[in-house]
């Protein structure tokens, strides 16, 4: 089992190095670079070939690369071109901010889509289950900034509920947020449960077949005792995965539900970088996501195989 | 580029999102009504007297995250400078020039050196009066290669800035380089406001002008607010306040509005389906500007076929311009007929040519292009340049002229495909004075010039209305230059389209052309 994680941990590692060299490579093949972006069409080449030189765009690719995978494996990502400011500090900033979007969709889609998930499972193919699954593949299927669209126009335009955008800048505190959290963690809710559901479903469907169900309803238990007794943790073994994947998700899907928002979130940043050929802050935001991928996906491996004794005891006699 | 782009360049943030957004938006909004039902907007904003005090908050589209309140600057925050500073001229709502910080103005018999006389007791919000050396400070700063601003190639070839005379406290005295009858209207440009002598250092943070309202807070790319500077020579402003906040995207914008959240969007054209939603909601309603810009289809004189002058004429009689209003604008705006003056200036000429296909499948067949097929991009940078390329695509076809139009990734627009493409859609901000328009937009060699076209008798008429006082005989020339832009030109301009701004039901005496807008008369209604 020891041999398993260390190999699992190093693969993570690898993923990370290969991430951090796409990183950066598709970051230099955005169209247009810093310097015509930042000084505009009043560009005189003159002008594009000073900043590129202060920018230090004109030093080889290889360079550059390694100067910023140097800095970053030190927690220094260097300084944004555009604002001046260091890009680890604006980065986290926002991050944080969208954290708390994070948490709060999380906490909706996870305990929301498991309950509804469950309940298709155990009225399969009754009217339950069709309601519980339409919806969830109608939510499934729907992009995000329609879901958030609808949402605004019920819940901030006909019924003032919630504000419709944020208006303040991202150095907002959390008390100042907060009121702006729940549309988007709703929005982004809904599209990240329908899987959580229709994975829940037929874990509990498989799960309500094996014979261990059969023998403990033989012994007389009450169904709600062996769902969450014998069912409920089969079920939730697989779901898990899903779950890690759908966090891991929201750092790239919730940069289209922050911008109909105006959430200053790692999102909005992440496009108006783009916009503004922000490289040093655009790989920073690129490379955390990776690791939050990686992470997540390491952390739903390990989670399974302490949960599930099969892949436990398959580990140690490899 | 902020020159021209002034809207769209700051809401391209994720253009295709937000783009996607808006229609998703606009869909689920206007339901079954379809694109081609006639657009239900209000011509004008509600009229009446506002009430005094109140804040307005504005919804505006950040430049960049290096945002700055100097004047002069390519990355200056648009929206504040008319509210913190003045100019010395600024245009009136005729096109004509009008009095700012400079009072009156007259040139020598040559139109080799201008004499403005300025406003006597002015202060700037730190009190400190504002006097000729502000004045001359600031042409000095614009001219200064540090500032790097967009003004300085207008201002530069014409200005020495070692020159400037301040004989006494109210009087700048600029001595030209060459003969510029027109000097004046060139420092109505929006880089042009003026700043407080040697603070080239701290203007962008400080904001501190002569405007009337003053700065309280500013963050790049953030919320900003500016309150009434009571001590203003034009009076007190109408509000006690204006709230500023950034929101990149569009269709956020308007459901701010939608929602109550703000009173005005700046800089946002909408789109006809969002503008009927924001007309019929009862918080907000629609303001227009007429003519507000001018769209192009810019032919590139340097490229295959476009330079030759027959496959240009071909090109332009070959669509029909009332046609493209028709369809592109739903009849928001006015036909361009290939002249880039403004309907309501008073250079203006309205002959043209009449749109003649036949005539231009037999100026395509001399030229040895008979059946051109031709590439047009577009993005979606702003609502229109594709229903625009399609009106003309359609329009065209009967010329024998095939377009295929391609749509851009619109956030390198202005880098890849504007001045690079021999065919694409593009826009201006009408409210440049007409020498200007002509010297930055058509003159061969300006860093603008979009069509590189380069024709020596257009410059030598440009050259003479310069140095010509006679204003009628000045605009006689200035009407001959339209005529060799609509006959020769690159340019073909389809339409001046009004632009739909998003208002609160609120909001009174809303007011604004070209780059001008009236921050003294606004104000809210029962707020």
């Amino acid at each position: 089992m020891l041999s398993f994680i260390t190999r699992r941990i190093a693969a993570a590692f690898g993923t990370l190095f290969l991430s951090s060299i796409l990183v950066f490579l598709a970051v230099q093949a955005l169209p247009g670079d810093v310097a015509t972006q930042i000084l505009g069409k009043d560009a005189t080449p003159d002008a594009v070939a000073a900043l590129r030189k202060q920018l230090k765009l004109d030093r080889p690719a290889w360079e550059r690369y390694w100067d910023w995978v140097w800095g970053a494996l030190h927690g220094d990502f260097g300084t944004s071109l555009v604002s001046g400011k260091a890009v680890g500090g604006e980065v986290s900033m926002y991050l944080g901010n969208s954290a708390l979007i994070a948490i709060v969709t999380v906490l909706f889609a996870v305990t929301g889509s498991i309950v509804l998930g469950i309940l298709a499972g155990l009225y399969r193919d009754r009217w339950p289950d069709h309601v519980i699954s339409t919806v969830s593949l109608v939510g499934m299927s729907v992009p995000e900034f329609v879901v958030a669209t609808v949402l605004v126009l019920c819940f901030s335009v006909a019924l003032p509920w919630f504000p419709a955008v944020v208006l303040y800048g991202p150095d907002a505190s959390v008390s100042q947020l907060l009121p702006a959290v729940w549309l988007p963690a709703l929005a982004l809710a809904v599209v990240m449960a329908a899987y959580i559901v229709r994975m829940a479903r037929t874990s509990v469907i498989d799960v309500m077949a094996t014979e261990y169900v059969t023998t403990a309803r033989l012994k007389g238990l009450s169904t709600w005792r062996v769902v969450t007794r014998h069912a409920l943790p089969s079920a939730l073994l697989p779901t898990l995965h899903v779950i890690a994947l759908n966090v891991a998700w929201l750092v790239g899907g919730v940069a289209v539900v922050e911008n109909v928002f105006n959430y200053p979130g790692i999102g909005k940043l992440m496009l108006s970088s783009v916009q503004n050929r922000d490289l040093p802050t655009i790989q920073a935001i690129a490379l955390i996501s990776a690791v939050v991928y990686v992470v997540c996906n390491l952390a739903a491996d390990l989670a399974t195989m302490a949960l599930n004794p099969r892949l436990r005891t398959r580990g140690r006699t490899r | 580029m902020s020159d021209i782009h002034h809207p769209g360049r700051r809401s391209v943030l994720a253009a295709g999102v937000a783009s996607a957004a808006a229609l998703g938006g606009s869909w689920l909004l206007t339901g079954c009504s379809g694109a081609e039902a006639a657009p239900v907007l209000p011509a004008a904003a509600a009229k009446g007297a506002p009430d005094r005090g109140g804040t307005l908050r504005i919804a505006r589209p950040p430049a960049s995250d290096a945002e700055t309140l100097d004047p002069a600057s390519s990355l200056s925050a648009y929206e504040y400078l008319g509210a913190l500073y003045n100019r010395l001229v600024r245009v009136a709502a005729n096109g004509e020039l009008a009095p700012d910080l400079a009072e009156s103005w007259e040139t020598d018999a040559k139109a080799r050196t201008w004499t403005f006389r300025l406003r006597k007791g002015v202060a700037f919000h730190n009190g400190r009066a504002f006097t000729s050396a502000d004045a001359a400070y600031t042409l000095r700063h614009i001219l200064d290669k540090a500032t790097a601003s967009p003004q300085a190639a207008v201002l530069a070839p014409l200005i020495d800035p070692e020159k400037l005379g301040t004989p006494d406290a109210h009087t700048l005295v600029v001595p030209l380089k060459s003969p510029n009858a027109e000097f004046p209207s060139l420092l109505t440009h929006y880089n042009c406001y003026v700043i407080p002598d040697g603070s080239a250092k701290s203007i962008g943070r400080t904001g501190i002008g002569t405007g009337p309202f003053k700065l309280e807070s500013f963050a790049p790319a953030g919320p900003g607010r500016v309150t009434a500077y009571k001590d203003h020579f034009a009076g007190r402003p109408v509000l006690d306040a204006i709230a500023f906040y950034s929101v990149a995207d569009m269709s956020a914008r308007s459901n701010a509005l939608l929602a109550g959240q703000v009173d005005l969007l700046s800089q946002t054209n909408l789109d006809f389906a969002t503008a009927r939603v924001v007309a019929a909601s009862d918080r907000a309603t629609i303001a227009r500007v007429k003519n507000a810009q001018w769209y192009v289809l810019p032919m590139l004189t340097t490229e295959k076929p476009f330079t030759d002058v027959r496959v240009r004429q071909a090109m332009k009689l070959a669509y029909d311009p009332e046609h493209v209003v028709k369809v592109a604008l739903q009849g928001a705006g006015t036909p361009g007929w290939d002249n880039p003056v403004p309907p309501n200036y008073p250079a203006y000429i309205s002959a043209h040519p009449k749109h003649d296909p036949e005539k231009a499948k037999y100026l395509l067949k001399q030229a040895g292009h008979e059946g051109l097929a031709m590439d047009l991009y577009t993005s979606s940078y702003d609502p229109l340049f594709t229903p625009m390329a399609l009106a003309y695509q359609d329009s065209a076809k009967r010329a024998g002229i095939r377009i295929k139009v391609k749509t851009a990734s619109a956030d390198s627009y202005y880098t890849q495909i504007w001045m690079k493409k021999p065919l694409m859609a593009t826009y201006w901000f009408t409210g440049r004075p007409v020498d200007q328009l002509f010297t930055q937009i058509f003159r061969s060699g300006s860093s603008y010039n979009e069509t590189a076209w380069s024709d020596k008798q257009f410059d030598a008429v440009l050259d003479k209305a310069r140095a010509e006082i006679d204003d009628t005989k000045r605009r006689e020339l200035y009407g001959e230059a339209q005529t060799l832009v609509i006959e020769r030109g690159g340019a073909m301009t389809p339409m001046f389209a009004d632009r739909l701004v998003g208002i609160s039901r609120k909001v009174r005496g809303y007011a604004e052309h070209g780059f001008e807008f009236d921050y003294l008369n606004i104000g809210l209604k029962g707020a």
